[in-house]
């Protein structure tokens, strides 16, 4: 038996291609597309500084994508706790030897580039859970014994993540955690006790955020509390939403944009500029592209057999949901500011290549969709 | 081919067709694809929720939510036409200069080059390289120079050059320049008020461009305190000083001077530390100067008189803190004498007496729980102890936990040696001769022995050196050590000097204010107030006095001395 699990006879490479899920990978093209449009508009009509090195990045995050999608779906069964181990071991590398940037430790200094290991747990938290969840039978997700394993799984590297401090990646870390423990099948009233001791526990947590978070949350409540200083963003996102109108300012022509009345227009902000000059109709055309997407991703899951797969791609799709979710709604002042992008549109890197590879995860699980994984190993040789 | 064994609950069975696959799933495996199924649907339902969510809210905020957005709250716009600013007697502060800025349509010019060098030669210091590249460019329209004057614009006319242009523009120019910038203020590159009065006259919107706006500056006692105190900055080498005089019967500002200063012609070559107004805006803990306030506090409620005292032989011990004396006399010390020698001890003790409520109030009707009503922008907020508990009564009595600004102690003095009467303090000239409003704080006799005594302070005690021969100066020092993280800076003082000339008649206050001042060879190297800013404020007397008409009078000449005392 090779290392990629058992050769099926009737999975030849022809009919891998067949399986694959040609539209998602458009629609993911399109997006990118897209962002590329607004990195041009947002530089002043020019492809330097943002399109360029965005459009590289996509090339890499498209070939991983595609080196993911037609690896057996067992490979990355058996590599799920291996990587897991690599993520968190990385996470414990940035507390000890971390560039700080913005006054954040988030990145691992590798030399040619910087890693942001939190970022690659979001796949890894997600890969580990399905994995482990697969192992168990139906009548064990439902007994709380078998909770401990992933709730440890989920909360070292959330509070890891918190050191940092990465708030943002906190919450989807948990969020997506959840979903997948949801998904596995876990009884509703645990849901509905975490989410009472969450809210219980808000008084106590406000104690221990930093004085930027407890500002930003304070801002949320009430953006005009500070028009000049935090509550700035949310205030000219508003203004540049508002002047949009339905057909938008035209492209290139987002006076808040362009003149740069808009911090972080071309990360986490790039919405605005997009509603901005694209008015309603672009707003919500990206929203319809995230929602194909989203919709593909769930269609990919509710067809697959066995359960690693399916929560693999469910968590994937989840957490990318999540970035949409959360961005969107804290560019439109519906939730405080978390340093969350906007996939596949904000500049950025690591973002970018984790989006990717999450989605090559998916297009494996699709790829693969008939392989029959059994729920202990060792079954799995006839 | 099957996955099937014995023994396992679950069964994968998969069997192959010739042209399709089924796949059969059965038991827990099928239970948990089911379940998992419908909890799918049910994550499906919420996310399509949020996203129905998330789209409301780009309609909500792209179509509906406009008009609410840009209802910016009132603005206060710069001025049309800003009126010139004068000083008391007529010389011009400020003014508006009308001119013309120079723009260009680069389309339109048939050699960028050429009419570059020609415009040099008429605009000193034009860039010639980068006016080369802006008439050069694409655009419809570029500005090449603001603020030209009528020659320049009539040369550039002649050379003939199509495309060139020009916009009316005013410049704010202000020909005194450093003298009074703290007062005036500054303008924006749109004549906006930005600071100072300048700032004030946008406020109270005055349109009116032919009446210029008259303040109670004197130019030349402001000249005169400026260069004293630069004096002393230099000669006791302190980061910065204050200084204020004021007339003691309308709360006229004469002069106002924070240092460092700026040129406000040049406002975007100043630094923060520069426009920072230290008479106005900064609050210090004054120190002893505030003995001043506890003792005309205590002689007209009556809890003393000028022939009791209090026992000055021991430090008093509160809580944490020791009370103890600079100038220690270790004795039984008389109410003039706690003043003269500047006794904590004995002030502490005089406003334990006086009680804190009462303490409060005095302080409040002279003006230094709130802050000042002058017509600046930058008035800075006294700071004063809640709850004021008797430790702070104590302390406050000499000057230590409330920190109040320059311009309040000048104030505040006045009010104490005028009669006893509060005038609001003002930098707009008074019609001369009405009578000026005021508020009652202290009964005339207690403000002639407060006379008195300051006039003691500058003959035989801390004040000496603030003496200007003939000028009968009284006053009061003051040191305090700067405030730091959890207690006080020993090395960073606070020295200043407010005092009065003539003391038989008061006519004007001086303070003068120095932001830590070190000690120097003339001094034996002592930075406290007796050394540093009782001189400075005797040079400011010598030099204004004069100015301002005040007669002086022999004060060796014991007979004259005591005629001039008596009203």
């Amino acid at each position: 038996m090779s290392v990629l699990g058992d050769p099926d006879p009737h999975l030849t490479f022809g009919k891998k291609l067949r399986n694959n899920s040609w539209g998602l990978v458009l629609l993911l093209c399109a997006t990118a597309g897209l962002g590329f449009a607004i990195l041009y508009s947002v530089a002043g009509g020019s492809v330097d500084p943002w399109v360029t090195r965005q459009a590289a990045r996509f090339a890499i995050g498209f070939t991983l994508m595609m080196g993911v999608a037609f690896v057996d779906i067992r490979f990355w069964l058996k590599a799920a706790y291996p990587f897991y181990a690599i993520s968190l071991v990385m996470l414990v590398g940035v507390e000890l030897v971390g560039v700080t940037g913005q006054g954040a430790q988030r990145w691992v200094d590798l030399g040619i580039f910087n890693l942001q290991p939190s970022e690659m747990m979001k796949l890894s938290l997600v890969m580990v859970l399905a994995r482990y969840f697969h192992g168990l039978a139906q009548d064990e997700i439902g007994k709380l014994r078998w909770l401990i394993v992933p709730t440890f799984l989920t909360v070292v590297p959330v509070i890891l993540v918190l050191r940092e401090p990465d708030l943002g990646t906190a919450i989807l870390l948990l969020a997506a955690a959840g979903m997948v423990v949801w998904l596995a099948g876990a009884r509703w009233w645990l849901f509905a006790l975490i989410l009472i001791a969450a809210i219980a526990s808000i008084p106590i947590g406000w104690e221990y955020m930093h004085g930027y978070q407890q500002e930003r949350i304070l801002t949320f409540l009430n953006p005009e509390r500070d028009p000049l200083g935090a509550g700035y963003h949310i205030m000219q996102s508003k203004i540049a939403l508002g002047s949009g109108g339905i057909w938008g300012k035209g492209f290139l022509l987002g006076t808040q944009s362009q003149l740069s009345f808009l911090p972080e227009k071309q990360t986490d902000f790039i919405f605005t500029t997009l509603a901005e000059e694209l008015g309603l109709a672009g707003g919500l055309m990206l929203l319809a592209l995230y929602t194909v997407i989203i919709s593909i991703g769930f269609g990919i899951a509710f067809r697959s057999l066995n359960q690693f797969s399916r929560l693999l791609a469910l968590g994937i799709t989840c957490t990318f949901f999540l970035y949409v979710f959360i961005n969107v709604a804290m560019v439109m002042g519906l939730v405080p500011v978390v340093g969350v992008p906007l996939p596949l549109i904000s500049y950025g890197g690591t973002a970018m290549v984790t989006v990717m590879l999450g989605f090559g995860l998916v297009l494996s699980v699709s790829i693969h969709r008939d392989v029959p994984i059994p729920r202990k190993p060792g079954l799995d040789a006839p | 081919m099957t996955y099937a064994r014995q023994g396992t609950p679950q069964t994968y069975a998969r069997h192959s067709g010739e042209n399709s696959r089924r796949v059969q799933i059965e038991g827990v495996a099928a239970a948990a694809l089911k379940k998992s199924q419908a909890r799918l649907t049910a994550v499906a339902g919420i996310f399509a929720i949020g996203f129905l969510v998330l789209a409301g809210r780009v309609v909500d905020l792209t179509l509906v939510r406009i008009p609410e957005l840009f209802a910016a709250p009132p603005v206060v716009t710069a001025l049309a036409f800003r009126p010139d600013i004068t000083d008391r007697n007529g010389i011009l502060l400020a003014t508006s200069l009308k001119g013309v800025s120079l723009y260009a349509n680069p389309r339109d010019i048939p050699n960028p080059k050429q009419a570059a060098r020609h415009l040099a030669a008429i605009i000193p210091g034009l860039d010639q390289a980068a006016t080369v590249a802006r008439l050069s460019s694409e655009k419809s329209f570029v500005w090449l120079e603001r603020h030209l004057g009528p020659r320049q614009q009539d040369a550039i006319n002649r050379l003939g050059i199509p495309g060139l242009n020009f916009e009316p523009t005013v410049k704010r120019i202000y020909p005194q320049g450093r003298h009074a910038a703290h007062v005036i203020g500054y303008v924006g590159i749109d004549s906006e008020g930005l600071g100072g009065i300048e700032k004030t006259l946008d406020y109270e919107g005055r349109q009116d461009e032919t009446r210029a706006q008259v303040l109670s500056i004197d130019l030349r006692v402001q000249n005169a305190l400026r260069e004293e105190l630069i004096w002393a900055v230099a000669e006791f080498r302190a980061i910065g000083a204050a200084g204020v005089v004021m007339d003691v019967a309308t709360g006229e500002i004469l002069a106002l001077v924070s240092l460092p200063d700026f040129d406000p012609n040049r406002i975007d070559q100043s630094i923060n530390d520069q426009r920072f107004n230290r008479a106005t805006l900064a609050v210090y803990e004054m120190g002893s100067t505030f003995k001043t306030f506890t003792t005309a506090n205590a002689l007209e409620i009556g809890t003393v008189n000028l022939k009791s005292g209090y026992d000055a032989s021991e430090p008093i011990r509160v809580a944490r803190f020791i009370i103890r004396d600079d100038h220690a006399k270790n004795r039984w010390l008389s109410v003039p004498e706690i003043l003269v020698y500047s006794s904590n001890i004995g002030a502490a003790k005089m406003a334990l007496d006086i009680g804190s409520e009462r303490q409060r109030k005095f302080l409040g009707d002279l003006g230094l729980l709130r802050a000042a009503e002058i017509e600046l922008p930058e008035v800075g907020s006294p700071l004063s102890p809640t709850p004021w508990r008797e430790i702070n009564t104590m302390t406050i009595a000499f000057g230590h936990g409330v920190a109040v600004s320059p311009v309040q102690l000048a104030n505040a003095f006045a009010t104490i040696i005028n009669g006893g009467v509060h005038h609001v303090p003002t930098l707009f000239k008074r019609v001369p001769g009405a009578r000026t409003p005021g508020k009652r704080v202290l009964s005339e006799h207690v403000s002639a022995d407060m006379r008195h005594l300051l006039r003691r302070i500058v003959v035989e005690g801390t004040g000496k050196k603030a003496a200007a021969p003939g000028y009968v100066v009284g006053g009061k020092t003051g040191t305090a050590e700067k405030a730091k993280a959890g207690g006080y800076n020993r090395k960073a003082l606070i020295a200043s000097f407010v005092g009065a000339f003539p003391m038989n008649d008061p006519r004007y206050v001086v303070l003068a204010l120095l932001d830590e001042p070190k000690g120097n060879e003339s001094t034996f190297n002592f930075a406290s107030a007796g050394w540093t800013a009782a001189p400075t404020v005797g040079r400011i007397i010598s030099r204004i006095a004069p100015i301002l008409a005040v007669k002086p009078i022999d004060e060796d000449d014991r007979q004259l001395m005591a005629a001039a005392w008596t009203p």
